[in-house]
């Protein structure tokens, strides 16, 4: 490690280089042809402390024994993975890989603009890359063109979990319904589920919801619930808004009602969303409609305080049964981005063979499990086809695990998850898995997909964040009686005047291409 | 400054002043405190009370996990490395710019002045000045951590002005006793200036410390990266995150207790700056003395 | 003044210009060659076709800001803001630095200094986690308290009536230790000979810190002014953006997360630079007018 080369050296290459600088304005030098000796790749960095894979680490090693390629990742912290991703797209340096975290607008004007090689109909021909499920590849597509290999999501995740200690004191089971769950939400705020002798709980726990319409909140879940489409529907062979129906309005007038009547925290419009599970930790809130993920964690604080009976407090159901007596799951997308493929580092056919047989090879079994587990009798063990991480002392132990943590963000798991699933030690946490494994599971044949995740319209993509945060405000305006329901309906005409109409138009005169 | 000290109007003034001020400095400490018990707490601590000072079982797990690795290490080592040579760097290229600028007869020294004032509000923005660093071939080099922000232009203007309430006087008696103007500025003009090396000393390193932009740019090599890049992965808010759709569901945040931990070791250090460099400025009296 | 004259002026000061040099480069090289950049607020930018590749627009996004419904509403959050600003938090290091300096105990004064500028090292996104913990509705530890004192329901986090007091709290806890060094710097200059030569004329404290104190760091507050004048409509995006939920946004959206919202979800770079460029504007001529007052008033300006 050279910390600092001479100081010298460095103002005469700032000196000769300047008029370099000043007449050179990015704009594109045709690179050779890239050596496909090594690949090189550019991910976000998820591990918990920060730390990169080392190049010489044995993560690394084993992952270029596997693809048979020197490979050169960069890694770039999560949080600021956009800005960094602008900046690579303005250089004349593409790495041949890189991981795109969905469809923003960066990435699909890029792509439009032959930055990145169309994968549609390429896919078809390697057998670990080849789409296990043909409509998510679809949805992360760009109007039907595919640009990228699509990371493998589970398919549905939505999730109510309920105080179980409180269910039980109550004498209630859990809800299946909706009107189960105001029923037992009205009961968790007034009939003193923790036996305190205050009426001082409440049911529900929604917090301030960081995203905008259609982005999974608690409000989007029930809406779904009731009926109303998740983002966009067809509606008499159209598409429409999910929020312009009269299911949405029904859902939040339910809603509203459970607030008014005080069955959900009053600072559902503030109560930070890191904090979401306070309220229910602490026995302040008994309900809360969330990824079943969620379950998991809240194991996690109740065995650290109470490790004799942690497993008696939370439970956990799938989608509720809507008020016209039908089930509506909410899913999810089915992926979380893709791996792109630069036309510019990766010029001709044969190199993107290449690439592709290496991804190819990556999403194998035995490349999954290297991803996502690690390495068998290392770092983790099998039990009953469950990986059991082995704890964490040996510190060499420990690298593997924060590595694995960062390559599978690599792996896209395309052709179906076929790794081992990770599992915390405990009965509790195994019991709860296997539920949630089983409603997730009854929940896909009532999933309400959005026939328009595959349709990108420009005006979207240059006005449809801002427009769907009037939705989100007015809903939560609405909710919090600041507005009444003419208010809201008047706000839904605003987003159309704004440029929704607009939208819808584009949406529907794509679908109608798709559809063909 | 013992003056009028025994008057009763005095005593009451110095009285109110001194809670004032001790409210104020607890008032700033406290949620600093907070996050340091925080660091020591164990998660369901932390998710049942809201604001303590105290945990009620100190745990260590966090710092040993931090500790556990050499990566912690080896990232505070670079950063206390760049953070001494870049704010030398910067201190040298400030006060030498600032002070020719000071001199009012100096041709050319309104446009320059302006040229100056101009870069304060207007900039090309991130993708050319990157563009700029790759051409230079600093990529992935820890002078491109240092270099693009070597002057900063508002403190440049501060060190100017300073540089114009010193006498001219002195410096032109000392012209006349034969030193070259670079004889001045060295062996006259930096010695009065120790209050203000001392405090563009202290913001340039705190600016360098804090920085996560450069190194997210511009430094692909991990293991060039400093604490910041650390701080950022744990800390920054999944609401931005989350709006962005960067958050993949498979993810989950690290916990509270380890950001709050990552928070105190990459902050101590350059706290401990300040009061080490507290001292110059009492030197600074020396000007005063010079004037009188 | 004629050709010899400066002739033999940039004799005289050729090693001054020597001592410019790498200053000059460095704002050649990492200032000036990159500003091209702001051309993109005329373009369609796009990263990937770059600066040559990408349509020129003309005027398109300017008008675009002016007409925009949004303009307005945004336009004046964020003067309101900054008006704030000048007013409250502006001072406030003064103050603080001028109480500081009558401080005669200094241990206790360096322990002071010490503690109130550790908050200038905590991150927005800690400060906002911090201000939903202390300030959440019914729970949080100062409701509670403002609950009790004034016998109502203070819900500081959705009444966008709060929404301005608490930012301006939250800049002026993070900011004003930090703010005071340079005064305190300045401070350090005092010659306490002029204090002895005061109090001999019989002048009280108060009359001390107006007339020996206050002077020696008056051009620092009109340095420290003037450069406020060239940021002042930079609010500052993550602070704003954290506190900000869907019952307060109508006050709290200003140009800092306007243009997040554009150029980062939307990628409407070209948009967000021309917004960019109308706030650098608005800065490079209040710099300027602050500047010709401070000259007129107070003869000393920055330039």
């Amino acid at each position: 490690m050279k910390p600092f080369k001479n100081l010298s050296a460095v103002f005469t290459t700032l000196a000769l280089t300047l008029p370099l600088a000043l007449v050179s304005c990015g704009e594109d030098e045709k690179t050779d042809a890239a050596d496909l000796a090594t690949l090189t790749i550019m991910a976000p960095l998820l591990s918990g402390d920060a730390a990169a894979p080392a190049v010489d680490g044995e993560m690394h090693k084993a992952v270029e024994a596997l693809s048979g390629k020197k490979l050169e990742i960069t890694w770039v912290p999560n949080s600021n993975y956009g800005d960094r991703m602008n900046v690579t797209l303005a250089s004349d340096k593409l790495p041949e890989v890189m991981v795109v975290q969905g469809k923003l607008p960066a990435f699909v004007q890029s792509a439009q603009a032959g930055a990145f090689w169309d994968l549609t109909g390429k896919l078809d021909a390697y057998p670990n890359l080849k789409a296990e499920n043909k409509q998510v590849e679809l949805n992360s597509s760009i109007n039907g063109q595919v640009f990228g290999v699509y990371r493998r999501r589970d398919p549905m995740r939505a999730a109510v979990l309920v105080r179980k200690d409180w269910l039980t004191k109550l004498g209630l089971s859990m809800p299946e319904t909706v009107d189960d769950l105001y029923k037992v939400a009205k009961a968790f705020t007034e009939n003193d589920p923790d036996g305190n002798g205050k009426k001082d709980t409440y049911g529900l726990i929604v917090p301030k919801w960081p995203g905008v319409y259609a982005t999974a909140s608690p409000y989007d879940v029930i809406e779904t619930w009731f009926g109303a489409p998740n983002g966009w529907g067809e509606r008499n062979g159209k598409l429409v808004p999910g929020f312009d129906t009269p299911e949405f309005l029904e859902a939040n007038r339910f809603v509203k009602k459970m607030i008014t009547e005080g069955l959900v925290n009053p600072d559902f419009a503030t109560l930070d969303s890191a904090k979401w599970d306070t309220p229910f930790f602490t026995g302040k809130g008994g309900i809360i409609i969330d990824v079943s993920s969620r379950g998991g964690v809240q194991l996690r604080l109740f065995k650290e305080k109470d490790p004799a009976n942690y497993g008696s407090f939370v439970d956990m159901t799938g989608n509720l049964t809507g008020p016209d007596g039908k089930k509506h799951s909410y899913p999810t997308v089915g992926y979380n981005g893709f791996l792109a493929i630069s036309k510019q580092s990766v010029p001709t056919e044969t190199e993107l063979k290449d690439v592709l047989t290496v991804l190819n090879k990556l999403s194998s079994k035995e490349g999954q499990i290297l991803l996502n587990n690690g390495f068998e009798g290392k770092n983790f063990t099998v039990q009953e086809g469950y990986a059991l991480g082995k704890s964490a002392t040996d510190p060499a132990i420990k690298t593997v695990t924060n590595d694995v943590m960062s390559f599978a963000q690599i792996g896209t798991a395309t052709n179906g998850y076929l790794a081992y699933i990770a599992l915390p030690a405990g009965q509790a946490e195994k019991e709860q898995y296997e539920k949630r494994v089983k409603f997730h599971k009854a929940d896909e044949a009532s999933a309400v997909p959005n026939p328009a995740q595959a349709i990108v319209s420009k005006t979207q993509v240059a006005k449809g964040a801002q427009l769907d945060q009037i939705i989100a405000d007015a809903r939560i305006k609405f909710l919090a009686g600041q507005i009444d329901e003419a208010g809201l309906k008047a706000e839904i005409q605003r987003w159309y005047s704004q440029g929704g109409q607009q939208i819808v138009d584009e949406m529907n005169e794509q679908y109608a291409k798709i559809k063909k | 400054m013992a003056v009028n000290r025994s008057t009763p109007a005095g005593r009451v003034f110095d009285a109110v002043n001194v809670v004032v001020l001790v409210a104020l400095a607890v008032v700033t400490i406290l949620p600093f405190i907070y996050v340091t018990a925080g660091s020591f707490a164990k998660e369901s601590e932390l998710a049942e009370r809201s604001f303590f000072l105290w945990p009620r079982e100190v745990v260590t797990d966090t710092y040993r996990y931090i500790f556990s690795t050499d990566t912690f290490l080896r990232s505070l080592i670079v950063t206390i490395a760049v953070t001494a040579v870049g704010m030398i760097i910067q201190v040298l290229l400030t006060f030498t710019m600032a002070y020719p600028l000071a001199k009012r007869h100096l041709p050319g020294r309104n446009l320059l002045l302006n040229l100056v004032i101009f870069t304060m509000v207007f900039s090309g923005g991130l993708i050319p000045t990157y563009l700029i660093v790759r051409e230079l071939g600093l990529l992935d080099t820890y002078w491109a951590l240092i270099l693009p922000l070597a002057i900063n232009p508002f403190y440049l203007i501060i060190v100017k002005n300073f540089f114009q309430e010193l006498p001219e006087e002195l410096q032109e008696a000392a012209q006349i006793d034969g030193c070259t103007e670079l004889g001045v500025f060295w062996r006259i003009v930096l010695p009065l200036s120790k209050p203000i090396i001392a405090t563009m000393g202290l913001f340039y390193a705190v600016a360098i410390w804090n920085d996560f932009m450069s190194p997210l740019l511009y430094i692909d090599d991990s293991t060039k990266w400093t604490l910041q890049m650390f701080v950022r992965q744990v800390t920054v808010s999944s609401d931005m995150a989350n709006t962005l759709g960067q958050i993949d569901p498979n993810y989950i945040p690290p916990e509270q207790g380890l950001k709050f931990s990552v928070i105190v070791v990459a902050t101590v250090p350059i706290l401990l700056l300040y009061p080490f460099l507290q001292r110059h400025f009492a030197k600074g009296i020396l000007i005063g003395s010079v004037k009188g | 003044m004629g050709k010899v004259r400066l002739r033999t002026r940039l004799v005289r000061y050729r090693w001054l210009f020597v001592l410019l040099l790498p200053g000059l480069a460095y704002f050649a090289i990492f200032r000036y060659a990159p500003m091209y950049g702001v051309t993109i607020a005329f373009q369609d930018y796009l990263p990937f076709l770059g600066f040559s590749g990408s349509p020129w627009v003309g005027w398109k996004h300017f008008e675009n800001l002016f007409s925009s419904p949004d303009f307005p509403r945004v336009l004046t959050n964020t003067l309101i803001l900054a008006l704030l600003n000048a007013v409250f938090v502006f001072p406030a290091p003064i103050v603080v630095a001028l109480l500081l300096n009558e401080l005669r105990l200094s241990v206790l004064k360096r322990a002071i200094q010490s503690a109130i500028y550790i908050p200038h090292f905590l991150s927005w996104t800690i400060v906002a986690a911090l201000t939903y913990l202390l300030f959440a509705l019914d729970t949080g530890p100062i409701t509670q308290l403002m609950n009790g004192l004034f016998n109502a329901r203070f819900d500081f986090l959705a009444d966008p009536d709060w929404f301005r007091p608490l930012v301006i709290a939250q800049t002026l806890w993070k900011s004003v230790g930090w703010g005071t060094i340079i005064y305190l710097a300045a401070l350090a200059g005092v010659d306490p000979n002029l204090y002895e030569a005061a109090r001999i004329d019989g002048a009280n404290r108060w009359r001390q810190m107006w007339h020996v104190t206050l002077p020696t760091i008056r051009s620092t507050i009109v340095v420290m002014a003037i450069l406020l004048a060239g940021n002042l409509l930079d609010t500052g995006f993550e602070q704003i953006y954290l506190l900000t939920n869907s019952l307060n946004r109508s006050v709290a959206e200003v140009f800092d997360t306007y243009v997040y919202f554009l150029g980062i979800t939307q990628g409407a770079y070209s948009y967000s630079t021309a917004v960019g460029l109308f706030k650098a504007v608005v800065g490079i001529i209040l710099i300027y007018g602050v500047n010709w007052l401070a000259r007129r008033f107070h003869h000393t300006g920055l330039f």
